[in-house]
């Protein structure tokens, strides 16, 4: 058994280091490109959202390197990405491909049950000949890996804004992800991490800058994939602005897990009451409260990114202006497909930023500020 | 009290028991007008770019109305049956409305949860706070819009034609007139009769929907699904269009799963949206007829090239 799955930002670190952990073959595909997303484009449905369209990218990628088991999560809301596992798995069947999908659903009621559940686990478990502790302790790592690698890019990506050499931030986050997709083993990688999380604690940082703040919100393939957005967060971290993103794999499962206990993300929760108190799937209600978050936080402003023809997200998209009129707290929404063309995509956020800037130097002659003042 | 009732969205399969209910309140109810070209604008102008055609269809309602009444009713259907949903855009249609059209009066729109008699009971309590605090009312009004509901059946169904399709879609585009261009009539005088997927009974589509992998979690795509594979398998029909709206979410999927399951049944999909050119429309519908014609009284059904009779398996 040769295990691979999709990307979904840095998440290909902690399936590694599961995977080195149980002594299972893994291949992790290549980072998404272009390749990939025309791959994927070519055989996907066409009015299908561009996560599923990178997503056959990966994985065709990795079965030309020898792949032969994907393993995917899956939803039961209403989101599409529930049913992303069938289709998939009817494509890759057409194109004569003949592979073993693991889809690790909840464990509800009215989806698989526990028993299929507790099935599909021991499917990909029964691979590893390693003792039970050992597994234990390789699922252990992995969270360990997930927290750590998210702790250290939100870090890198504030700080961008207060670094005194101009830089520094984004070279040491590239290359403690290169070193540690290089590690050999967990223990290697988590170690490499601390020593990353330290350097990045001795960064000199110039405490007198007062730069951009910006809150990266929206559909969390496409916040979290850096190939989705275009790099957007790389982009910022060049202009010397600090983003944040609330929305990260150890958040999401944090929230997956308290969720039967009706605990997850309280404080998203109670923001976005106001506006969306309702679950309407994908994670709507969680965008609407990252921006009355970033707004009681001291951003400056907030971008949406969704891919075309996102069904939660158009819902929020029609509640953020309201927002913004309300609040006095500008949002961006950018969509982004496999069409979407860089210079206009670049061009939309400087003009937001300048925008910003000229906000926050308070020499705006008219406009939002002056009227709700 | 006056009450606006938009008709769109599910309007056309759940209009008896909303109405009676409000009716029974002694509500006075202004239901707006069957869609026409000054609605579709109103919602083209105040709905976000990326809905789909219904959605803004049912904000032209809305904003037609909203200045003549004190409370505008839009349904949260959040789900009709047990573990399953309708759309998220239906979860959130409440806040599209408020945040879209400017100067709206208040809005009815507690959620529905119509998995069993009790969950929709609590939507009429809820609902119902506004306008009366008489328990015993608001009962009787249920038990008599509920009853109404269930005396109540649409879907379309022609026996006297030759050729027989499945028309399978949303209801709101497969009842609503305008939107989808008369294709009933249009068909019917080509001489296609129709049936509809509240012809095909329930356990039916329990059997299809068992084969699939990971079973459908919206009401939408295990009726569209369940039905036109039905038939097809069935051979009771000659063909399959599939009516679907522009940029639908579900769509896009159970379009692909009806392709998957229905081997060599020809199937047709008609993207709708705002920019209504007809004649191109009526070109796709004429060509699809044609081919169905020939197809059954010209041609044998022997392939005369290629490897397979079938998609799936071989017959030679």
């Amino acid at each position: 058994m040769k295990i691979t799955f999709p990307h979904l930002g840095n998440t290909y670190l902690a399936s590694k280091a599961l995977f080195d952990g149980l002594g299972i073959d893994s291949v992790i595909p290549p980072p998404s490109n272009k390749k990939a997303l025309e791959i994927g484009s070519l055989y996907s449905p066409e009015e299908i959202c561009l996560p599923f369209k990178i997503m056959i990218g990966n994985y065709i990628q990795s079965i030309e390197k020898g792949a032969n088991t994907v393993i995917i999560t899956g939803s039961c809301g209403p989101c599409r990405f529930g049913e992303y596992c069938e289709i998939q798995i009817n494509i890759l069947k057409k194109l004569g491909y003949y592979l073993d999908f693991i889809v690790i659903d909840a464990p509800t009621k009215n989806g698989i049950g526990k028993k299929e559940f507790l099935n599909r686990i021991n499917k990909i478990s029964s691979a590893s000949n390693k003792k039970n502790s050992e597994k234990i302790k390789a699922l252990k790592y992995s969270y360990k890996v997930i927290t750590l690698i998210d702790k250290i890019e939100a870090k890198a990506h504030y700080l961008a804004g207060y670094e005194s050499n101009k830089g520094e931030c984004k070279t040491l986050l590239n290359k403690c992800k290169l070193d540690s997709a290089n590690s050999t083993s967990p223990q290697e990688m988590i170690n490499i991490l601390k020593y990353y999380k330290n350097k990045l604690d001795k960064i000199p940082i110039d405490k007198g800058k007062n730069p951009l703040k910006i809150a990266i919100i929206g559909e969390i393939y496409t916040i979290l994939e850096p190939f989705a957005n275009l790099y957007i967060e790389d982009k910022l971290m060049d202009y010397g602005i600090s983003s944040s993103r609330h929305l990260t794999p150890s958040w999401w499962v944090k929230d997956a897990a308290l969720k039967p206990l009706k605990l997850n993300s309280l404080d998203l929760r109670i923001a976005s009451r106001k506006y969306l108190p309702f679950y309407i799937g994908g994670h709507g209600r969680e965008c609407i409260g990252e921006v009355m978050l970033a707004k009681k936080h001291g951003f400056d402003g907030a971008i949406q990114i969704f891919p075309m023809g996102c069904m939660p997200e158009i819902v929020t998209k029609s509640i953020l202006p309201s927002i913004s009129k309300n609040e006095d707290f500008p949002v961006m929404s950018l969509i982004v497909d496999e069409m979407t063309g860089e210079a206009g995509y670049i061009t939309r956020i400087e003009a937001f930023l300048d925008m910003l800037e000229r906000r926050k130097n308070n020499n705006v002659l008219y406009g939002c500020r002056r009227r709700f003042s | 009290m006056i009450i606006g009732i938009p008709k769109g969205l599910l309007y056309y399969k759940y209009y008896p028991f909303f109405e009676s209910f409000f009716k029974e309140l002694d509500c006075k109810l202004i239901i707006s007008n069957d869609t026409n070209k000054k609605i579709l604008n109103l919602g083209i102008k105040y709905c976000v770019d990326e809905a789909c055609l219904p959605i803004k269809v049912f904000h032209g309602h809305v904003a037609e109305i909203k200045d003549n009444c004190d409370f505008i009713f839009v349904p949260r259907i959040m789900s009709i049956h047990e573990g399953e949903y309708i759309c998220p855009k239906f979860c959130g249609l409440p806040e599209m409305i408020f945040n879209d059209i400017p100067n709206m009066p208040n809005i009815l729109s507690a959620p529905i949860y119509a998995t069993n008699k009790n969950n929709l009971y609590k939507w009429a309590i809820k609902t119902s706070s506004v306008i009366t605090n008489n328990r015993f009312k608001i009962k009787k009004a249920f038990l008599t819009a509920l009853n109404k509901q269930k005396n109540f059946s649409c879907g379309i169904k022609n026996n006297s034609y030759t050729l027989r399709i499945a028309l399978v879609g949303h209801p709101y585009n497969v009842y609503d007139s305008f939107v989808n261009m008369n294709l009933v009539k249009k068909l019917n005088s080509l001489g296609v009769g129709i049936i509809t997927e509240e012809f095909v009974p329930s356990k039916c589509i329990d059997k299809e929907i068992e084969i699939l992998f990971k079973k459908p979690f919206w009401s939408f795509a295990r009726q569209s699904y369940g039905s036109s594979v039905y038939l097809a398998h069935a051979k009771t029909i000659d063909g399959i269009i599939y009516l679907s709206s522009f940029a639908c979410g579900i769509d896009s999927i159970v379009v692909e799963l009806i392709k998957e399951h229905i081997y060599d049944t020809p199937m047709l999909v008609l993207k709708i949206d705002e920019q209504t050119g007809e004649a191109g429309f009526n070109t796709r519908i004429e060509a699809f007829v044609d081919m169905l014609e020939r197809r059954t009284q010209h041609e044998n059904n022997l392939s005369s090239f290629g490897k397979y009779l079938l998609s799936k398996q071989s017959t030679i």
